[in-house]
């Protein structure tokens, strides 16, 4: 086993006695004292924050950026904008994968446009030589210097509701930094990726912010040279005084996203074509069922007549099965259909009647007034079958059945793509 | 995760290798899991309990809890009969988190008493966990 890693917030993560393990080859925080529960909450009803610095950091300059990214990139940057499909522009932000000719799953992804000819990659952990590697390998003639930054930067991520209060104190000209900051837009540069607009936090530290993360919930992710990372997150920490806010640890970060509907990469999406799967948003999909332009893996995805299908589920109850190579899926006359790829447990929510019901769900939206919810098992399943919303099947881990429903969405009344505005 | 040295083992109970409890109360046993347990288990979401009246080998299976991080099974410290459940569970799965020893899940009527003393003493399960 290679090296364990470390983030810059290593000592601080132990010193607050979390849980640690290892994920992506860096030993990360799962929980810390206040629990998984506590933390999962708080990104809905308040904020979280989460050390994200283990995930990498790719920066693409030069004319031939764009191109090379038209080509290895999933979503077509010159219609990916809004309902109108408009070109991406310097302070935007989309998400998509990388796949091989094949068709299968390299990495996912946001890629930012910092400026005209540059651009900024996020991939997942441990990932940064290696998509950095296959980019520079599809760079042909292209004029463009492909760099990996993983290893300069600090990430960390702020989630929740209250996240622009807490932002809002410890940037200098909030106003002007959160004006105009749509869903998926960033604002700002850091270390090598230094471009005009720069945000800066009161002391004069230079930070990137972008209006994404991986919860379902309104929130910034932040970047900042490595070396500032512990101030930034203590900025933040303190700014989050009477706010509610807690640090958050991997648990919840999974647990949050299995209720959005989001995938983690090499698990939910992997060495398998990526498509029957929930996250079609990924490709540039136009009328007639082609591709609005040609991309590594396209004609591997047009010509895909595998049958499986990956979709996501909630159960009943919090109870859920342990993932791994030993689980299946059957249907309700015990044939097996496929296999488990995540299982994780929703503490925000819970059934009332026919609806599934979150903490944050308006109480004329049918949230009783005593809500005390269980959790509800929640994830994806990779099956051989076109299962429709609404079909029932059992997920196994050769101890345990556990009845779950096919879902097109889980947690309800999530706030990521809410007006900035209104969270001021 | 705490140091074992933050952590309770009150030397009232009995332990297993598998981290549960056991406390002689009169006639019959009350069985949970160790402060070591819940810590490593973290936030418990969901604690699956058998039905009264069942029958149960030392050793067996009697039930699991559920925590975020995963599904871990509870076996029996001693054979008996089930005679009352944990009922305050099915709502608050967490009193186990909040007071591990203060929150029994089953109590049984136990088929041989004295297999309570083939258990650990606190002292022999910190031992234990010391590795």
């Amino acid at each position: 086993m290679d090296e364990l890693r470390t983030t810059k917030l290593h000592a601080w993560h132990l010193q607050q006695g979390a849980n640690m393990a290892r994920f992506g080859g860096y030993d990360m925080p799962l929980w810390y004292p206040a629990g998984v529960k506590a933390e999962h909450l708080a990104v809905i009803e308040a904020a979280g924050i989460f050390d994200t610095s283990h995930m990498a950091v790719i920066g693409l300059q030069g004319e031939g950026a764009r191109d090379l990214l038209q080509y290895c990139f999933s979503k077509d940057l010159q219609r990916c904008l809004g309902s109108g499909k408009i070109p991406l522009v310097a302070g935007r932000c989309v998400y998509g994968v990388f796949l091989a000719d094949d068709g299968t799953v390299i990495d996912d992804a946001i890629v930012f446009q910092l400026a005209a000819d540059a651009y900024m990659v996020v991939v997942n952990a441990g990932m940064g030589g290696i998509v950095a590697a296959h980019l520079e390998g599809q760079r042909g003639e292209r004029s463009v210097a492909v760099s990996d930054y993983s290893d300069l930067v600090g990430k960390m991520d702020i989630q929740g509701p209250q996240a622009a209060r807490i932002m809002r104190k410890i940037l200098k000209e909030p106003d002007e930094v959160f004006a105009g900051m749509v869903y998926f837009s960033c604002k700002g540069g850091f270390a090598e990726l230094q471009y005009p607009g720069s945000v800066q936090l009161l002391d004069g530290t230079p930070l990137l912010i972008s209006r994404t993360g991986y919860t379902g919930e309104f929130g910034f992710e932040l970047f900042v040279a490595g070396e500032h990372l512990v101030h930034l997150w203590q900025a933040v920490l303190a700014a989050g005084d009477g706010f509610g806010l807690l640090s958050c640890g991997l648990a919840a970060r999974d647990s949050l996203r299995a209720g959005a509907v989001l995938p983690l990469s090499h698990q939910d999406i992997g060495p398998w074509k990526f498509t029957h799967n929930p996250w079609q948003f990924a490709l540039p999909w136009q009328e007639g069922g082609t591709f609005s332009k040609d991309f590594l893996g396209a004609s591997a995805l047009l010509a895909d007549s595998s049958a499986e299908y990956t979709r996501a589920f909630a159960g009943f109850d919090p109870r859920k099965i342990t993932t791994g190579k030993d689980t299946f899926v059957t249907d309700l006359r015990g044939d097996t259909i496929g296999q488990v790829l995540t299982c994780a447990t929703d503490m925000a929510i819970d059934r009332v009647g026919e609806k599934i019901i979150s903490v944050a769900t308006p109480a004329v939206e049918g949230r009783p007034e005593e809500f005390k919810p269980r959790g509800l098992c929640c994830g994806f399943v990779k099956v051989r079958s076109p299962l429709a919303a609404g079909e029932i099947l059992l997920i196994a881990d050769g101890r345990r059945k556990i009845k779950v429903e096919i879902r097109e969405d889980i947690r309800p009344h999530r706030s990521a793509r809410r007006p900035l505005t209104a969270m001021l | 995760m705490k140091e074992l040295s933050e952590l309770d083992f009150p030397e009232t109970v009995h332990y297993t290798e598998d981290h549960e409890w056991a406390a002689l109360d009169g006639e019959t046993v009350r069985i949970g899991v160790s402060d070591y347990a819940q810590d490593q288990l973290g936030d418990i979401v969901y604690v699956e309990m058998p039905d009264i009246g069942d029958m149960f080998e030392k050793g067996d299976e009697f039930g699991t809890l559920e925590s975020v991080k995963a599904v871990s099974e509870l076996f029996m410290p001693m054979g008996g009969e089930i005679v009352a459940v944990n009922d305050a569970l099915v709502d608050n799965p967490d009193l186990i988190n909040q007071d591990p020893y203060g929150t029994w899940i089953i109590e049984i009527r136990a088929t041989d008493n004295s297999e309570f003393d083939d258990l650990m003493n606190a002292e022999d399960y910190i031992e234990m966990l010391r590795g």
